[in-house]
């Protein structure tokens, strides 16, 4: 760490001033875009293969929602939050646990057991095709692909622009009244602390 | 576990369905030259992520640690938590940990090392010898008479019965969503809890936007 470049960022108080939270950068950009399909193919691999390969709903929902972390870190976490609606993020959230839900109280209805998959077979068997132990494996890839995959995804996305969100909206605050949002930024952050 | 992984795991298993005397004599190949550089850089990063003065490269060595302990657990047959501590860990923890510098402010550092607490050196020594004490205990990684392979009613089991039972080849997969999707779904609804009880605390409605 180069001197210059720290006491350039120290202020009065002491305090090392902070960069803006987002700068445009267009190396940054076009890795991002150049590696995005291939992180979100590999996180749904992740998930679909799950049962036969390492890996299943939780991994791959994490490599999911990364995808959409890298995209709010290379174009601005302000601008993403914005193109991400948050229906889509809590709907995913809420959907996987009523899909989860769903999979296992249904075998209770039909007199089973919570998340005894066989339950299903004496009514959907004929109708699906399928034999006994293949309600075992698609009621299995059922749970980790809609249930936890799409929690995970969800709630890692919501939990990322939730924390960031404070940090923006007082950029955005202050972009508007101040000529230069870096210095703008800098000093509303410094006269008046976070809550 | 694919059909390559699948291969050793049977093989492992043959002195539990088998007679044990039957067994082939393993021999141990003592510790290699990969787990030790393994060990020796995850001990270096943990070191340093607590020495280091600058918040932001204790974040970055800290997420090297992670990785350290990714590749532990695949280089010990775990692919599954690899992947989780790789994708959680060394991922999503430390851009969360980044965002918290972001939005706190990074203390001026004219020091390279932040000095050292001996205090808190002298409990971490002291947990660390008596976790440390324990290590004598443990049977080799992969012994045919360790405690876990003799005594296998319910490891034994998965192993044996997973694919009849389930139709997936990958034995944790059925272990997490089929033998314990009960403890899977209060896990999944602790995730989801986490994420309203962030919202709770934050004192908002929306994740991102209306």
């Amino acid at each position: 760490m180069s001197d210059d470049r720290d006491s350039s960022r120290l202020d009065g108080d002491g305090v090392l001033r902070q960069r803006p939270v987002y700068t445009e950068s267009q190396v940054i950009m076009t890795t991002v875009k150049a590696v995005i399909p291939f992180v979100m193919t590999y996180g749904l691999y992740i998930t679909f293969h799950g049962a036969d390969t390492p890996g299943g709903g939780f991994q791959g929902g994490a490599i999911i929602a990364s995808v959409f972390l890298m995209i709010a870190f290379a174009f601005g976490i302000e601008s993403t939050r914005a193109w991400l609606s948050n229906t889509v993020v809590v709907g995913l959230g809420s959907a996987g646990v009523l899909a989860f839900a769903a999979i296992g109280f249904g075998p209770v209805v039909l007199g089973g057991n919570f998340l005894d998959y066989t339950a299903y077979y004496p009514v959907f068997g004929s109708v699906l095709g399928l034999k006994e132990y293949e309600f075992v494996k698609y009621g299995m890839e059922g749970v980790e692909i809609l249930g936890i995959a799409f929690i995970v995804s969800g709630i890692l996305m919501g939990l990322f622009f939730a924390l960031a969100a404070g940090y923006s909206a007082e950029v955005e605050e202050t972009v508007a009244t101040s000529g230069d949002p870096r210095d703008g930024a800098d000093s509303a952050r410094l006269e008046e602390p976070n809550d | 576990m694919d059909d390559g992984g699948g291969a050793p795991m049977i093989s492992s298993l043959a002195p539990v369905v088998g007679t044990v005397d039957a067994a082939p004599v393993l021999q141990s190949v003592g510790i290699t030259p990969i787990e030790i550089a393994l060990f020796v850089f995850v001990l270096l990063t943990a070191i340093m992520t607590a020495l280091f003065r600058d918040v932001l490269a204790g974040i970055v060595i800290f997420a090297a640690y992670s990785l350290g302990l990714a590749l532990i657990y695949t280089f010990y047959r775990a692919p599954d938590v690899g992947l989780t501590e790789a994708a959680i860990g060394a991922g999503v923890t430390t851009v969360f940990l980044l965002l918290t510098i972001a939005k706190t402010t990074r203390p001026p550092t004219d020091r390279l090392f932040a000095p050292i607490s001996w205090p808190a050196v002298a409990v971490c020594g002291g947990f660390a010898l008596v976790v440390g004490s324990t290590l004598t205990a443990f049977p080799a990684v992969g012994d045919p008479m360790s405690p876990i392979l003799q005594n296998s009613e319910v490891t034994g089991y998965y192993l044996a019965n997973a694919y009849d039972e389930t139709g997936v080849k990958n034995a944790v997969t059925a272990v997490l969503a089929a033998y314990r999707g009960f403890d899977t779904f209060g896990e999944a609804i602790v995730v989801f809890a986490a994420g309203v009880a962030s919202l709770l605390v934050l004192n908002r409605e929306v994740f991102t936007h209306e």
